[in-house]
């Protein structure tokens, strides 16, 4: 069992966000005397990291994902616990540290706008202090994975979200990093950009060895590229391992979206749990193995105009565990 | 004309603006620096004595004066018009059923409310600090009135029109930068006109500059009556007919122009 | 060291290519900038029109001070505005968390945020100050000689680096403030600088002195260029100029450690 490259122990992050109530006399009160109220953002995180790995941060918004990253690549001090990246601390913001490791984030861009992307790169060479050749060589093979010669010379502003979010990946691995966090990268972009970019981050990772850390809400990122997730919900670590595993204890139901045309007079199957019902609407939940035959059994017994058959939304799912206290 | 509605949006400009107020504090408190330091340099300058027939107290009133003035007729307004032709917000002020005039009108009534809320005690603390010197009598007081809407007028539409050449060119507010430059050196603030010397005088008089700004305050801190006030207000009338003039032409063409290439 | 110089280089490579990109009408700034400066000298010209001396100051002199301010506002203007101000207001990198990134290079972060942008038409600016400072030199009562001149070369440079201090310790505020326009109130005190500190009255003297240092920024450098500075206050300036800009730091760096970035 080799080493790992990531060790992070009872990691916790409070933030005391100021409390104010609205009102002319709480805001002068609060000139004197300020209130705060403590967030636990993430809350006692342990588990260890081996190089080269993919790993998903998964969990519902605000769930302390994005924190959890930003500690480890030393942008924020962590309240309590401990974290080794690579031999160090990250939050040291040591150079040689800062040298191997790389962030991607979804909604923010580290591109100049007004240039073309490739004036970008020159300068992130120097700050990095790729030698030339080096840089050359990276570029090169980076561009030629993710097709993108003809942007290098269009100012950033001219392109589309995909187009940038190549950008931003190039950028990122320029210095050839021994820790990729990517915090959210497909957010908002068109799902065949999302299949080409998560297609990059895989090949990326099988050719350079790099490790790999993202963050995601939607599940179909996480579901091809990482062997293993990483379940945080309010700042707990919920899960920890293969995605296949919690993929069944996660979502072990389907909804069935129901219209139907007048009352309904008879009973409903076993096996079924009505969630919502209006007017001719029906929203009920059933146990992923029976669904098939019981949506048959709802067809042939129930006035129905319109049928759908859905995966419950993951935060809810996440969120009713959560209520449930385990998974 | 559409009156109420014209109304119902200088309303709401209004208090849309005054939750910004914090800001607007801000900004107006930036542009009442130049003229303060021009009033201590002018005040000290005169120390005792007077320079150029203006004692230290009428120093520290015409600049006071001029403060007010200032920020009464500059019509801030103007750089949004260049904005909203550029940024294509135009189509959307053209198919309210209400001149687009009046979304000018409403941010420019609304903002001078605003700002003269901060400038107005902020005024009145340096008057009572600096002590100045004002003779003004009820002539003037009377003549000060139509001074100055006519110089709001004159400064709102020079701008105005100035700001309408974005319809053809991107660059037009670099055009109100320099305005806004020739406006401080020629129109009062840099030193009272009465004070220029030579060439820098007499063109001043005939430039509009003057009538945007310091004429109003020369009316009403008594520097000028009789002929040189009825030339005066000739001068700034005739200013503001040639502005309105074109403004008009502008506008016109310049709606066509937009239209044509497709807004 | 030799690292940080390619680098600035890159930098300013970048900055270039950025100003192109806009294609602003050179023609028109060039006339704004023209007319900036004629306004501020023919405001002292007026004003020496009209008197001989003013508290002991008179046209050249108080031309020397304009001169000052309009060479360390260009210098300003050039690259330690342009560059802080990116981490300031709105669409600040503080605000919007764009900070992230750059705390996430190699680099020492207030060298990066000291440097990064560069606006190369304020060389005009400086051009036309330096012109200015020059045409002072030669109306002042006696020619500089070279003591005067290395005098006013070190007021000078504590001049600038005050003004540095001072905007960073505004930016440094941003940290607890982030959407205040800090640069916007200290560019309108800084409009104080244009005449000697002498010239205001009292009160305002001392906040300019310990507020908005004005008097080291422009007054004192003038001053050294008409000959009229002695060592202790020549040396007045350095100390209190390097102790404006460790403050400034510590400021800077305080705030750094309280920024959370915008989550998400």
């Amino acid at each position: 069992m080799p080493e790992p490259q990531i060790t992070v122990s009872h990691l916790t992050k409070t933030y005391r966000v100021p409390q104010r109530e609205p009102g002319l006399r709480a805001a002068v009160r609060s000139l004197v005397h300020r209130e705060y109220r403590d967030v636990e953002a993430v809350r006692d995180i342990s588990f260890a990291i081996t190089a080269g790995e993919v790993v998903g941060f998964i969990g519902p918004n605000g769930a302390g994902k994005t924190t959890t990253l930003k500690m480890l690549a030393g942008l924020l001090h962590p309240t309590g616990g401990d974290a080794r990246v690579a031999g160090h601390v990250p939050w040291q913001r040591r150079p040689d540290y800062l040298r191997r490791i790389s962030m991607v984030m979804g909604n923010k861009s580290q591109m100049l706008w007004d240039i073309p992307p490739l004036d970008t790169f020159l300068v992130l060479r120097e700050i990095y202090r790729v030698p030339a050749a080096e840089f050359q060589q990276t570029l090169d093979e980076l561009v030629a994975l993710l097709d993108m010669s003809d942007l290098l010379t269009k100012p950033v502003r001219n392109l589309s979200l995909g187009e940038r979010m190549k950008c931003e990946m190039v950028a990122a691995l320029l210095h050839r990093p021994a820790v990729l966090f990517l915090d959210e990268p497909t957010l908002g972009l068109d799902v065949s950009i999302q299949r080409r970019l998560r297609r990059f981050i895989a090949e990326y990772n099988r050719r350079s060895g790099a490790t790999v850390i993202l963050t995601s809400h939607y599940m179909a990122d996480v579901a091809e590229l990482c062997p293993r997730v990483i379940l945080i919900h309010h700042g707990v670590l919920l899960y920890d391992g293969p995605l296949g595993g919690l993929v069944e204890r996660l979502a072990p139901f389907k909804l069935i979206r129901l219209t139907l045309d007048g009352a309904r007079d008879e009973a409903l199957p076993d096996g079924l749990e009505v969630i919502e019902q209006e007017n001719g609407r029906l929203v009920l939940r059933a146990a992923r193995r029976d669904t098939p035959a019981l949506t048959a059994r709802l067809l042939s017994t129930l006035p129905v105009i319109d049928l759908a058959v859905e995966d419950p939304p993951v935060d809810a799912v996440i969120d009713q565990i959560y209520q449930e206290g385990s998974v | 004309m559409n009156h109420r509605g014209g109304w119902a949006l200088i309303r709401r400009t209004w208090a849309s603006w005054m939750q910004y107020r914090g800001f607007f504090f801000l900004l107006a408190f930036g542009w009442m620096i130049p003229p303060l330091v021009y009033l201590f340099v002018w005040s000290t300058a005169a120390g005792g004595a007077t320079v150029g027939g203006f004692s230290r107290g009428e120093f520290v009133a015409y600049y006071l004066v001029l403060i007010l003035v200032n920020q009464l007729t500059y019509a801030q307004t103007n750089w949004i018009v260049g904005d909203v032709i550029r940024g294509g917000g135009m189509s959307q002020w053209l198919l309210y059923p209400l001149a687009p005039a009046y979304h000018v009108l409403s941010s420019e009534l609304a903002g001078k409310v605003v700002y003269m809320i901060f400038v107005v005690p902020v005024t009145a603390v340096l008057a009572i600090t600096l002590k100045p010197e004002l003779h003004a009598s009820l002539a003037d007081v009377l003549a000060f009135v139509p001074a100055l809407i006519f110089a709001w007028m004159l400064r709102f539409l020079w701008g105005y029109w100035l700001a309408l050449l974005a319809f053809w060119s991107t660059r037009a507010d670099a055009l109100l930068a320099v305005q806004d430059a020739l406006v401080f050196l020629l129109a009062g603030q840099v030193a009272p006109v009465a004070l220029l010397p030579g060439v820098l005088g007499s063109a001043a008089e005939m430039l509009p500059f003057r009538y945007m700004v310091g004429f109003p305050v020369e009316v009403l801190t008594g520097q000028v009556s009789g002929t040189e006030l009825a030339t005066g207000f000739a001068l700034q009338v005739g200013w503001l007919a040639v502005a309105l003039g074109l403004t008009w032409i502008l506008w016109r063409r310049g709606v066509r122009h937009y239209a044509a290439v497709g807004g | 060291m030799r690292a940080y110089a390619t680098l600035i280089g890159q930098f300013i490579r970048a900055s270039v290519q950025q100003e192109l990109a806009y294609r602003a009408n050179f023609l028109i700034s060039l006339m704004h900038s023209l007319l900036n400066a004629a306004t501020g000298v023919l405001g002292v010209a007026v004003l020496f029109g009209q008197v001989e001396t003013v508290r002991g100051w008179d046209l050249g002199a108080t031309l020397a001070v304009l001169g000052v301010y309009l060479t360390v506002g260009a210098l300003r203007d050039l690259v330690i505005s342009p560059s802080l101000d990116a981490l300031a207001g709105m669409d600040g990198e503080v605000w919007t968390g764009r900070l992230d990134f750059t705390l996430l290079r190699p680099v020492d972060i207030q060298f990066l945020a000291s440097v990064r942008h560069w606006r190369p038409f304020a060389l005009v600016d400086l051009v036309i100050g330096i012109g200015v400072l020059v045409a002072a030199a030669a109306r002042l009562d006696a020619a500089p000689g070279p003591g005067d001149l290395g005098a006013f070369l070190v007021a000078f440079g504590a001049g600038l680096l005050a003004l540095y201090a001072v905007l960073l310790a505004f930016i440094g505020l941003t940290f607890w403030s982030p959407g205040f326009l800090f640069s916007w109130v200290f560019s309108g005190l800084f409009q104080m600088a244009r005449y000697p500190v002498g010239l205001y009255p009292g009160w305002m003297r001392l906040a300019l002195t310990w507020v908005v240092p004005v008097g080291i920024i422009t007054t004192v450098p003038a001053q050294a260029l008409a000959g009229d500075v002695g060592p202790g206050l020549l040396a007045g300036s350095v100390i209190a100029a390097v102790g404006l800009f460790a403050g400034a730091t510590a400021l800077f760096r305080a705030g750094l450690r309280r920024y959370a970035s915008a989550s998400s």
